[in-house]
């Protein structure tokens, strides 16, 4: 088993916008080891966002490869994407994007439905996923009556609840007071360091960045420099 | 594919204002639709169940003309003629103008061999034949009016007043129910002699003579032909006659209201096609204020195809909810109504096709309404979807 989980070999996405072609990203070669956490930053418009839409199946490369745990899924059908994404990625939006019509336990037990098991068990493990994110005495609530700290929490658990090998972020804090951010990227500290979970977030926000065990720097398409963070006083390892 | 239809049902009622107005217009349209089918079944049911051995001899000029009531011995020499019956419309009413149901004064005494399919289950053939002022009833029409067996009914007839004023009073002496819809369950047959002796004797005014003349034919006999040789008995007068099978003459009385199948498209169909756009807006709606759950549902590995099926149930099932409220709502009014239009409408009744229809229909535009907004989620990138304000 490689130690690089996911590998964007030689990347390039391009939009064609007004009759002008803009390349978001321009040959771009990046990897995230298993089990890190990752945090990726840049100024508006560097490619972050489409970078981890590339790495998660959401959209597909107009050059290059994109690899996560050996598997090029630039090759895959859009159904067999789907599937794969069912199967490995886990993600967290900027706005939640809890779906509004359904409580949180059944938000986190919507993506155990493309899973084989039982209602009873999709029932269980999404209790627990929001035991682990602090929300078990909110399981009934519909998101208009979480706070958007909760919310994200629930995101979060729903991300989870597949056990997927891969949790991308995309400016998970964004939209989150200081406490409520704090506490989410504890969340994700936790996750990666307890549960092993391989963690891409993109973000603007520096103090959540460095919750990461990494800074990758983007910069108009390309990989800039990649900064180590020292794990801070009482953070965890 | 696994629909969620947890999702398909939540979202149903997320507006349910809108949820509720979109079902209200598929009510009403299947409910507007099955009822003219269901008109539209009942008349064509009259013409359906005709049989192919009666004919029917009218005037030349029109049905509102009597033929002399002596034209009857000619035509039975007729080859191929079993039987006559002679039916005159007699026109009244029961107590009120609007107990208003059909009377006809026939052949007493060859009625049942012409119209097997009225079948006496209360009193017999003989106590009617027994005295001139005894009738037949539909149960149907006893069912509406309470009466029973040895009831003394008074009608007054505006095609034949009575010269006192009074009413022409009838004895019931059977009640009958039609096996075939060739014949209404709410109509009063009474002897032919009883109201041209009445007519001759002074006792009533108007026009003696028969309104048609039904001819039964032996098995084997050619309609072309009897029908061919019975108008030429009288093609030089006194009177010239029409002879036509009893569907055509069936289906030119149901003409007579104008052409009802067309108007009747024509009306369902204007409705129809106002309802599926409203259906189609209101799913197109429904389906941008998801365009972000399905980019949310997409991201999380639901395919387009489940997705597509989830925007489809919804429209789907808004779409047979109001159908299914206008088809009992339909069947409804067709129950309740049944009494008044029986007179009118022989066979008028729930009928299995208007039904089905209403059925299909429902269907029909909740796949329809589906389609465009499933097109669109199927389609939906999930990076796109993501990005959508709604």
């Amino acid at each position: 088993m490689s130690d690089e989980l996911i590998q964007a070999v030689s990347v390039t996405r391009q939009y064609t916008r007004g009759g002008e072609t803009l390349r978001v990203l321009d040959e771009l070669d990046f990897s995230v080891a298993r089990g890190a956490f990752t945090a990726l930053m840049g100024p508006s418009g560097s490619g972050k966002t489409t970078l981890l839409n590339l790495i998660g199946g959401l959209d597909r490369p107009d050059g290059g490869q994109v690899l996560v745990d050996g598997v090029d899924i630039g090759q895959l059908s859009d159904a067999d994407l789907a599937r794969w994404r069912a199967d490995n990625i886990g993600f967290v939006f900027q706005g939640f994007n809890l779906i509004p019509v359904l409580s949180a336990l059944e938000n986190v037990m919507l993506p155990l439905l493309l899973a084989p098991v039982s209602r009873k068990e999709r029932s269980e493990r999404a209790a627990y996923a929001l035991e682990l994110v602090g929300l078990a005495d909110r399981t009934k609530h519909r998101p208009s009556q979480l706070s958007g700290g909760q919310e994200q929490r629930v995101a979060i658990a729903r991300a989870l609840v597949t056990d997927p090998a891969v949790l991308l972020a995309d400016e998970p804090t964004g939209d989150l007071d200081r406490e409520s951010a704090d506490n989410v990227m504890e969340l994700l500290r936790r996750l990666n360091s307890e549960l092993q979970k391989t963690i891409l977030m993109v973000t603007h926000d520096p103090q959540a960045a460095r919750s990461a065990q990494t800074i990758a720097h983007l910069d108009k398409g390309r990989l800039g420099r990649l900064e180590k963070v020292e794990a801070e006083a009482g953070a965890a390892p | 594919m696994k629909i969620p239809f947890r999702v398909v049902f939540r979202n149903l009622v997320r507006h349910p204002v809108r949820s509720l107005f979109t079902a209200g217009s598929m009510t009403v349209a299947v409910f507007l639709m099955v009822f003219l089918r269901t008109v539209v079944a009942s008349l064509d049911a009259g013409v359906d169940q005709s049989q192919s051995n009666r004919l029917i001899v009218q005037s030349a000029v029109s049905l509102f003309v009597n033929l002399p009531s002596t034209y009857g011995t000619k035509i039975e020499s007729v080859p191929g003629v079993v039987e006559t019956n002679k039916w005159v419309w007699f026109g009244a009413y029961y107590q009120d103008p609007s107990n208003f149901f059909a009377q006809f004064a026939v052949d007493e005494e060859t009625l049942l061999d012409v119209y097997p399919e009225i079948e006496v289950v209360d009193g017999s053939h003989e106590e009617f034949l027994a005295q001139k002022t005894n009738c037949l009833v539909g149960k149907g029409l006893a069912d509406q009016f309470g009466w029973k067996v040895g009831d003394t009914v008074p009608l007054i007839s505006q095609v034949f007043p009575k010269t006192d004023g009074g009413a022409w009073e009838f004895t019931i002496a059977g009640l009958y129910e039609p096996s075939r819809a060739t014949v209404d369950a709410r109509t009063l047959f009474f002897h032919f002699d009883y109201l041209d002796e009445t007519l001759e004797a002074g006792g009533a005014m108007g026009q003696r003579g028969t309104s048609t003349y039904t001819l039964y034919l032996e098995p084997g006999a050619n309609p072309t032909q009897v029908m061919a040789e019975v108008d030429a008995l009288y093609e030089n007068g006194p009177q010239r006659v029409q002879t036509t099978t009893e569907s055509e003459f069936n289906r030119q009385f149901v003409t007579m209201y104008g052409n009802v199948p067309m108007f009747v498209n024509s009306i369902g169909g204007g409705v129809l096609l106002a309802v599926l756009l409203a259906c189609v807006n209101s799913m197109l709606m429904a389906a941008r204020q998801q365009t972000r759950d399905v980019g949310v549902m997409k991201a999380m590995g639901f395919s387009d195809t489940v997705m597509a099926g989830t925007m489809l149930s919804q429209s789907l099932i808004i779409c047979v909810l109001g159908g299914v409220v206008g088809i009992f709502l339909a069947v409804g009014l067709v129950q309740a109504m049944g009494p008044m239009m029986g007179s009118f409408l022989p066979g008028f009744g729930v009928h299995e096709g208007a039904l089905g229809f209403g059925l299909v229909l429902s269907v029909g535009v909740g796949l329809l309404a589906g389609l465009l907004p499933a097109l669109r989620s199927n389609r939906l990138r999930p990076v796109e979807a993501l990005r959508s304000l709604e």
